[in-house]
């Protein structure tokens, strides 16, 4: 294994390896991929826009629009973990969202307590699903097609779609801060999640039975996890994500908006798989790559900058973005079976 | 021969001169015009810009679309644009209040901030808000169709998304006309200003229901447009309609009988005078004092860009109702809005 890329199932590294295997395997994971793209692509927005993409102006909102693309890949990627899915990521997130501002605003509570209390709206939430899920036997897929629907209705039900415009002004300025004048703070959040996560899954019990009971449920349950309360963790630690990357919008914006994520939080749905997908965590589940979706929420984030940047005809940019993920993935699996062919690994 | 070479010299000092000129000329105004998403209201502003951009020698005046109405995305163009050398914005807020974090950050670079046919919620850097006075269009639209029902009082009415707060303004004010009229608003359907939700919920609607009305009013493009073509379908012209906008769809039922009248409002001279208001303050000029600016909901600095109904006496002449908005409007706005040096 390599990076943070970890799964349930990962074969041992053996002695009848090459001795050059370890070094080699780095290569061919999605991460070192990934940072290749990375790197190519901002040297070609460099040049194409005669520096303007490397301004100091255009790296801080690039960070800033990707410390939430990445939090939202974080959301959808700790439900993929259990072979699920969590389409509620954006009707939870406006939930939260609107939870502090109401407590914020109506409430008149600190914002480190409407904090919490908006974080804990969002793994409510997320409890709601998972308990349903795991209830009814229902695929997530359904489950939270639902939820989504009626989270959203009832925020706007109980909001009459108003926005709470009261946030203190410590919280919203945190959304235009500047770490060394190009750095958004909302990134340093991302970056600060994302070693968390690493963390769980690499070091502590309840992280290996997540990827555990997402690879194998019956063998995880003959093992002794109890993958019914796993996986109610999993949609709590999802719903808890969304809630923060809402806070982060909130941060951003300076109030609390029931459009934030578009019609019942859809918004988020295509970023939020983009990440998890190209990063490598396997939709069946089992496997989980924290880095990998960092990396690949930040190549999104990049190629939308970048096409803004260099005037691609607007209607245009959502083609040429998927041409370039196409290709990106093509190009990786064009590595890996050059690496394979030469025996490599 | 000389003739020739005479003839050649002044061509070639005519072209060094029509090169010179617009150097001389040069307004170094880069303006972009951004709507909230992709949507036919906005279409007139890219003629509007270039139409400006002739008429008073700016830099650009170009239309920029967000490829989706989504806030994130508007955001990132409008950033985008920045870097791309635009120095002024006419915005259609995605969000009235979300947009007003990403307002401030344009006009803390230096660019003037023009909110353009829907407005930003005070306070924020934005230099005024032109548009249209959502909620008296409703009303004076309301107004035109209880007129147009005579004694029949039952009426539905067809609007925007329920995240925009304008819809709650329109769905206020139809009620506020109704209740003047002695009149019922029996249905109100919202969120349907996009094809596939307004085509399932109205046709879904007037084949369940349509006896059961007299008149709609519809106060958002697409809705307007999937009512007038579901009424010549019916055919029955019994049902009276106020539309809003002018799609050709909607034009042609108001000739047909079909639709009673719309509310025009203005779009293309929103875009014509806020991108020269928009180059006047990069040049120098500054909002007046005490302009005297309207009030809605939003904000204290509201200038409406004007609204007018059109029925099928007026309606093969509804551009030059809009032209002549247009040109009012153009023709006192710099001594009635701005102090320039």
């Amino acid at each position: 294994m390599h990076g943070d890329d970890t799964s349930a199932a990962a074969p041992a590294p053996t002695a009848a390896k090459p001795v050059r295997s370890g070094s080699i395997r780095f290569y061919l994971t999605n991460e070192f991929g990934l940072v290749v793209l990375i790197a190519v692509f901002a040297g070609i927005f460099g040049l194409m826009t005669d520096g303007r993409f490397f301004s100091t102006f255009n790296q801080f909102t690039l960070g800033r629009v990707a410390a939430v693309n990445i939090m939202v890949g974080f959301s959808m990627m700790v439900v993929i973990v259990t072979g699920g899915l969590n389409l509620a990521v954006g009707a939870i997130g406006v939930c939260s969202a609107m939870v502090f501002g109401f407590l914020a605003q109506v409430g008149g509570l600190p914002w480190p307590a409407a904090v919490v209390g908006a974080i804990a709206t969002g793994a409510l939430l997320g409890w709601v699903n998972g308990f349903v899920i795991v209830r009814s036997g229902l695929h997530s897929f359904i489950i939270t097609l639902a939820s989504m629907s009626i989270f959203f209705g009832l925020m706007l039900y109980l909001t009459k779609a108003e926005s709470y415009r009261g946030i203190p002004p410590d919280f919203s300025e945190f959304g235009r801060a500047r770490l060394f004048g190009v750095v958004s703070p909302m990134l340093v959040v991302a970056f600060a999640a994302g070693v968390l996560l690493v963390l769980l899954y690499r070091y502590t019990v309840i992280g290996r039975e997540m990827l555990a009971a997402g690879a194998r449920p019956e063998a995880a349950e003959l093992s002794g996890v109890r993958v019914g309360r796993i996986f109610i963790l999993c949609h709590m630690l999802s719903g808890a994500i969304a809630a923060a990357t809402a806070l982060l919008v909130v941060a951003r914006t300076g109030a609390a908006i029931p459009s934030m994520a578009g019609q019942l939080g859809q918004d988020w749905l295509l970023l939020a798989f983009l990440g998890p997908v190209l990063g490598g965590t396997l939709l069946s589940g089992g496997r989980v790559s924290v880095i990998g979706t960092l990396l690949g929420a930040i190549l999104v984030t990049m190629l939308t900058n970048g096409l803004n940047l260099l005037q691609i005809g607007e209607f245009w940019v959502q083609a040429c973005l998927g041409i370039l993920l196409l290709l990106a993935v093509l190009i990786d699996l064009m590595r890996r079976s050059y690496l394979a062919h030469r025996r490599m690994v | 021969m000389f003739g020739r070479r005479h003839i050649i010299a002044c061509a070639a000092a005519a072209a060094l001169l029509a090169g010179a000129l617009p150097a001389l000329a040069a307004n170094d105004s880069k303006i972009a015009l951004v709507p909230g998403g992709p949507h036919p209201y906005f279409a007139a502003w890219e003629q509007a810009g270039k139409d400006a951009a002739k008429d008073f020698g700016l830099g650009a005046a170009d239309y920029k679309v967000p490829q989706k109405w989504e806030l994130s995305t508007q955001n990132d163009l409008l950033e985008s644009l920045v870097t791309q050398g635009y120095n002024a914005f006419l915005i259609f807020p995605g969000d009235p209040v979300g947009s007003v974090s990403t307002a401030n950050e344009l006009a803390d670079t230096g660019a003037p901030v023009i909110a353009l046919a829907g407005c930003l919620k005070d306070p924020s850097k934005a230099a005024f808000c032109l548009g249209t006075d959502t909620g008296n269009s409703a009303y004076l639209g309301a107004k035109q169709l209880f007129k147009a029902l005579g004694g029949k009082k039952r009426i539905a009415h067809f609007t925007g998304f329920l995240v925009d707060p304008n819809t709650q303004l329109r769905i206020d004010a139809v009620e506020r006309a109704a209740k003047e009229e002695g009149g019922q608003v029996v249905q109100v359907i919202a969120d349907i200003d996009a094809p596939e939700p307004a085509e399932e919920k109205i046709n879904a609607y007037l084949a369940a229901h349509a006896g059961e009305v007299d008149g709609i009013i519809s106060t958002a493009w697409v809705p307007s447009v999937v009512a007038a073509n579901a009424l010549r379908k019916i055919g029955d012209k019994r049902i009276k309609m106020v539309a809003i906008d002018h799609d050709q769809v909607v034009l042609q039922a108001i000739k047909d009988g079909f639709v009673t009248g719309t509310m025009l409002q203005n779009p293309y001279g929103q875009g014509y005078i806020g991108s020269f208001a928009a180059d006047k303050l990069r040049n120098g000029c500054t909002v007046k004092a005490d302009a005297p600016f309207k009030t809605n909901a939003l904000t204290n600095k509201f200038i409406d860009s004007g609204t007018v109904f059109v029925d099928a006496s007026g309606v093969d002449n509804y551009i030059s109702y809009m032209q002549g908005i247009t040109k009012t409007l153009l023709a006192d706005f710099q001594k009635t809005y701005l102090v320039c040096k």
